[in-house]
């Protein structure tokens, strides 16, 4: 046997034919078991060495069927299904189906219960933003974040608690009412959680924002365009960073919103950094619209319709929707004249903010997927549903 | 103060020059696996927020139960917290991570979906009906999503069932699994009292004076009178 020994130039000066040292590409698969999936999501990379080529989504790890199990419920039935959608925002995803209902079959509601939804909703917004502020801190390293966000999730918790006896599923908004009244000393809770958290809103922004190592992974990486946005249909935080200011709650104003003065949050690039930011602005936001809010809420009934009585939707189609703290979650309701829906669709938020990964991650590193992944905030149950 | 800590399984034997510890390494190889459990971080869905995020965060402390360094990966994990619905897709893929966890390994189904199915039981295509159709459960903890409190009910439930559970004669041996639902009408200031003294009072062993009880002593001394 002969071992013909290289020399130096030989290893490093590149060979002639480009068969031999050229790059060749492979494929990784990133879950459904991963840490960034936060839920099950399996994502198949194509890399070229460490650079993304192409990103391919295999959702349906948590498909249960909601939809065609929808087919088998009555309309007050369907929402304890809706909570488990979107766990961090149920009670938007328990009032997109209560309004879609509510609007079919013409149930007027008063002031009061428009203004309770108002002010749960948005405390669930400030909630479930705090979290994925914590979490994208937790993904990028920074385990400190995780623990402020999830100490102060706690106290706005202790109010659904209270008020609702629910902690994550929370089966509170049914057509024509929410399920209880408010609790007496509940203005001043939620005036004493408000005061907190606009200071705890400055101390996550003092904590991490500023941070370099924050800054270099966010900043310029994966940056979406305003065009491509709306043509992948990418609704929510995610779009606003893109430049568009396009909010349910400005666009076609429902609940109480038209009452209370706030501010659409947009970005400028469309980048990480922008769908971060736009995140922490918003909570500066909520705490805005429920300082207008808490302060009269209304008197009248909690529930308009009696509780144990059947809606019948008329024959037809029906379409509604809400702005969650992920983005528009429209319902679409078939109905042939019973108490149950023929069909029922649901256009969830995090569906169309997932594909946004196949267009912006290819030509980044596959660190910087993490990064491009946290900060779209995907609620995997809400894709698969 | 003592060691905040379970109860050493075993006895302070008081010698000059200081004590020594006399156990059977059944007991103390039980007690520490059941003090040191590695949780795998696997959450399908809603109950890994409450189980395996807000427990490991401040307000509920899972280092308090010596449970809190999650692992990504099933290797160096040997807690199994099935937080979740599992689907038929997902089946699979929870029976390899299953089967590459270290031995001996243990499994805690948390919430109604990993238990039967829970709401997804009835007309769902796609839901398999409770997880211990595809791994062995040691210990179920009931509840839609179950409180943090119920879940650490639950840990307290395996921690049992791990020091009772095999010895170097019997390798392998399984107890039966068990349900850890919480008393009825219990609120959560009680459970929480009760975690306390369960603990700081009771399980606190304070070494010194242990080794240099009166009635240990005496103990030692017929032990080694009979002999």
């Amino acid at each position: 046997m002969t071992a013909i020994v290289r020399t130096l130039d030989e290893i490093l000066i590149a060979p002639a034919h480009p068969g031999r040292g050229a790059t060749q590409e492979y494929f990784l698969n990133m879950g459904p078991q991963h840490p960034i999936a936060h839920g099950s999501l399996r994502v198949i990379l194509l890399l070229d060495g460490e650079t993304i080529r192409k990103v391919i989504p295999v959702p349906g790890y948590v498909h249960r069927g909601i939809e065609k199990m929808c087919e088998h419920l009555n309309y007050r039935q369907i929402i304890h299904l809706t909570d488990r959608m979107d766990y961090l925002s149920a009670l938007m995803n328990n009032w997109a189906v209560a309004r879609t209902v509510e609007k079919a079959a013409g149930i007027e509601i008063n002031d009061r219960i428009e203004s309770i939804r108002t002010i749960m909703a948005e405390l669930q917004r400030i909630q479930s933003h705090a979290l994925w502020w914590g979490v994208l801190g937790m993904d990028l390293g920074a385990f400190t974040a995780f623990l402020y966000s999830f100490r102060d999730r706690e106290i706005i918790g202790e109010i659904f608690e209270e008020t609702i006896g629910a902690r994550l599923t929370m089966n509170y908004i049914q057509p024509g009412g929410v399920m209880y009244d408010i609790t007496p000393d509940f203005t001043a809770k939620v005036k004493k959680v408000l005061a907190y958290m606009k200071r705890m809103v400055e101390e996550y922004d003092t904590l991490l924002s500023g941070n370099v190592i924050l800054q270099e992974r966010l900043r310029g990486v994966g940056i979406l365009s305003e065009k491509r946005a709306v043509s992948l249909g990418c609704t929510g935080p995610v779009l606003r960073a893109a430049g568009l200011a396009y909010d349910l709650r400005k666009v076609e104003p429902y609940g109480a919103y038209e009452k209370a003065q706030f501010d659409v949050v947009v970005g400028t690039t469309g980048d990480c950094w922008d769908r971060y930011y736009v995140r922490i602005e918003e909570m500066r936001q909520s705490i805005r619209i429920i300082e207008q809010l808490i302060d009269d809420i209304p008197a009248g009934p909690t529930m308009v319709t009696k509780f144990n009585t059947k809606i019948k939707l008329p024959v037809g189609r029906y379409y509604n929707h809400v702005e969650t703290a992920r983005g528009v979650l429209g319902v679409f309701i078939y109905s042939d004249g019973g108490d149950k829906p023929y069909r029922l669709h649901f256009r969830s938020p995090s569906f169309n903010n997932m594909w946004a990964i196949t267009k912006i991650a290819p030509g980044w590193r596959i660190a910087d997927m993490i990064a491009i992944q946290s900060s779209l905030d995907l609620v995997i149950p809400d894709i698969d549903r | 103060m003592g060691l905040v800590t379970d109860r050493l399984p075993g006895l302070l034997e008081p010698m000059p020059g200081g004590s020594i510890l006399i156990t059977s390494v059944d007991a103390i190889i039980n007690w520490s696996r059941a003090n040191s459990l590695w949780p795998l971080a696997f959450g399908t869905k809603c109950c890994a927020i409450e189980m395996l995020m807000a427990t490991g965060a401040p307000h509920q402390d899972m280092a308090r139960f010596g449970a809190e360094v999650a692992r990504q990966t099933p290797r160096q994990a040997d807690l199994m917290v099935i937080a979740g619905a599992i689907v038929k897709k997902m089946a699979p893929r929870m029976r390899l991570l299953y089967e590459q966890m270290a031995q001996p390994r243990y499994v805690i189904a948390t919430g109604s979906c990993a238990i039967s199915g829970g709401p997804f039981m009835y007309n769902s295509y796609t839901i398999v009906r409770g997880a211990d159709e595809i791994v062995p459960v040691d210990v179920y903890v009931p509840g839609c999503p179950p409180r943090p409190e119920a879940f650490f009910w639950g840990l307290l439930a395996l921690q049992k069932l791990i020091k009772s559970g095999e010895s170097i004669r019997h390798p392998g041996i399984r107890k039966k699994p068990v349900l850890a639902a919480m008393p009825q009408g219990i609120t959560a200031d009680e459970i929480k009292q009760q975690l306390r003294t369960l603990l700081e009072k009771e399980n606190t062993i304070d070494i010194e004076n242990e080794a240099n009880n009166r009635s240990w002593a005496q103990k030692v001394d017929q032990w080694t009178q009979k002999i």
